[in-house]
């Protein structure tokens, strides 16, 4: 008996021992990355004319030029539709959204990008929209012309809309990442899973990269 | 004496927490794709897929290719096949018409100021030529015979026909036909919808837009918005269409379509869809007949149409058939000249 209560007081006393080190060890950690954040060096001037060399200056992401700053956007004439955007976003909802051209747009009747490829009727029946969520709607404004909206709480950025317009029509539906919900990870996980390398920084002051009008001669 | 390793409660549940954290890790490296390699993981619904239609019966297909023959240049906008005696192919393109022999040859070149968009060829091989606005005319061996009036700054113009002292140009931008007379005075214009003369207004969503005059002497114009061919008289009449919007073989598929027709010595049209890129030919009545090239032949073809996802306007494929009946194929995405002839007795299949 004698011999386990001093096994048990031996035991509690390398129980308050460790935790006495560990407490130690992590508030060292903690002044140690509070002295790391919060030295920051006075001058902007870090060779950054170079946009790329954004990311690896320590002030960009509180850089007080807004030109320096820079957010992650799809080139929408390398993204291929893959679907990764819905899902590998950090978001639970992912910030990446189609949007509409309305320019580009060639206002057909049977709009690939709307419809099913082989609908049964044109009229907004469930069975005959391409959007799995039903995220686009269609209002008609004048023979032929149709406006479209896309309503970006439903839409997860699946991309089979952009696949439906690209493969017949203009591709006047693409993908954009949305900066009122992006949360612009140094280490976009999306960019990292994009399989055409369409995603690419941009300055935070043109953060979208649209699509146009092809101007012919 | 062998010492005896006491494992308590506590170390043993320390060492079941590592184990598990080892294995969680182990799991997790294998399982967690951040490459984006093994795809999005989203359901069947999420797939847009059209293999099923690129595969057509081999029964169906009546034509095979004989020859291909690029034509050199950076880009190409039309085809055209001689009249009568002259069994020319002319390609347009760059800023040039380039003339080739029947079997592909290089011939000559003509010189345009302006990059061409569409072209034929008329009586005593006059060449018209359109560009973006406005229409030139020269003689076969590239002399500029004259240059018609400006048709306005949204003028596109996709397509020629002629028939006799009758000059048809397609604009794509205006959704117009404008007649004209054989040295370029405006008739009328053909096609502005109309409901008091049933004309139901011409549906251009991509330039493309192709006419021709029949052997009945109606003009005949692609309506690619309502997936149809339409009949004109002269005069701006609707008479009839043919065609209906479906991935079936028999009909036009997608949101516009077709792109371009060409018209067969015993009448038969030779239709061109892109997309799902087919080459068909339909009768006079707009039954089916039969396929001269499907998706699988143009395999190339829609790799490279799908990288140029920056410009629309060239991908889709232009058709002209010359005297002895063989369809001439213009790919401008791979810019070059693929020629097909008949090989067996059609079958008819009604729409």
């Amino acid at each position: 008996m004698k011999n386990l209560s001093l096994h048990t007081q031996q035991n509690r006393r390398e129980f308050l021992r460790g935790i006495g080190l560990a407490t130690g060890l992590g508030g060292v950690a903690v002044v140690i990355g509070l002295a790391a954040v919060r030295k920051r060096p006075t001058s902007v001037n870090f060779g950054c004319s170079d946009q790329g060399l954004c990311s690896k200056c320590g002030l960009y992401k509180n850089c007080p030029l807004p030109l320096r700053q820079t957010v992650w956007q799809i080139d929408p004439y390398k993204c291929i539709a893959c679907g990764n955007c819905a899902t590998y976003c950090v978001l639970e909802e992912s910030a990446v959204k189609c949007v509409h051209a309305f320019a580009m747009c060639g206002y057909c009747e049977l709009c690939t990008g709307y419809f099913e490829a082989e609908p049964a009727a044109l009229n907004s029946g469930a069975e005959n929209l391409l959007c799995p969520t039903g995220a686009i709607i269609r209002n008609k404004i004048e023979d032929p012309y149709h406006e479209y909206i896309i309503d970006e709480p439903l839409c997860i950025g699946c991309g089979k809309c952009v696949k439906g317009c690209s493969a017949f029509g203009n591709g006047s539906l693409f993908l954009q990442v949305r900066h009122d919900r992006c949360l612009n990870c140094n280490e976009c996980s999306i960019a990292k899973s994009c399989p055409s390398g369409a995603f690419r920084r941009v300055p935070a002051n043109q953060p979208y990269l649209l699509k146009e009008i092809q101007q012919d001669e | 004496m062998q010492k005896r390793i006491h494992i308590t409660g506590k170390n043993f549940a320390i060492i079941i927490i590592v184990v598990l954290a080892i294995i969680a890790g182990i799991t997790a490296f294998f399982r967690i794709d951040t490459t984006g390699r093994k795809g999005s993981g989203l359901g069947p619904e999420f797939s847009y897929d059209l293999d099923t239609y690129r595969e057509i019966d081999p029964d169906l297909i009546l034509y095979e290719e004989i020859k291909k023959f690029s034509t050199g240049l950076r880009e190409t906008r039309a085809i055209a096949a001689g009249r009568g005696d002259n069994q020319n192919i002319y390609v347009a393109g760059d800023s040039v018409i380039v003339k080739f022999s029947p079997d592909g040859k290089k011939l000559s070149e003509i010189q345009l100021e302006n990059p061409p968009r569409c072209l034929t060829v008329g009586e005593n091989d006059t060449i018209y030529v359109g560009t973006k606005n406005y229409m030139v005319v020269y003689n076969n061996e590239g002399k500029r015979l004259s240059q018609w009036e400006h048709l306005g700054p949204n003028a596109y113009l996709t397509s020629i026909a002629i028939e006799k002292k009758h000059v048809f140009a397609a604009d794509a931008g205006n959704r117009i036909i404008h007649h004209l007379d054989i040295t370029g005075n405006l008739i009328n214009r053909i096609g502005a919808k109309d409901p008091s003369r049933n004309i139901p207004g011409f549906v251009i969503p991509s330039p493309y837009f192709d006419i021709a005059i029949t052997a009945d002497g109606l003009l005949r114009a692609t309506n690619p918005g309502k997936h149809r061919i339409e009949a004109y008289t002269f005069g701006g009449d609707f008479e009839f269409s043919w065609g209906r919007p479906s991935l079936a073989i028999e009909a036009f598929c997608g949101c516009c379509n077709p792109v371009n027709f060409a018209l067969l010595p015993d009448g038969n049209f030779v239709t061109c869809e892109k997309g799902l890129t087919r080459v068909k030919i339909f009768d006079a009545e707009g039954n089916f007949i039969g396929v001269v090239a499907g998706p699988q032949q143009f395999i190339e073809h829609e790799k490279v149409c799908n990288e140029k996802t920056a410009n629309r306007t060239a991908v889709g494929l232009d058709v002209a058939v010359d005297k002895q009946g063989r369809i001439l194929i213009l790919d401008s995405c791979l810019k070059e000249v693929r020629i097909f002839i008949r090989k067996k007795e059609p079958v008819t299949i009604q729409p």
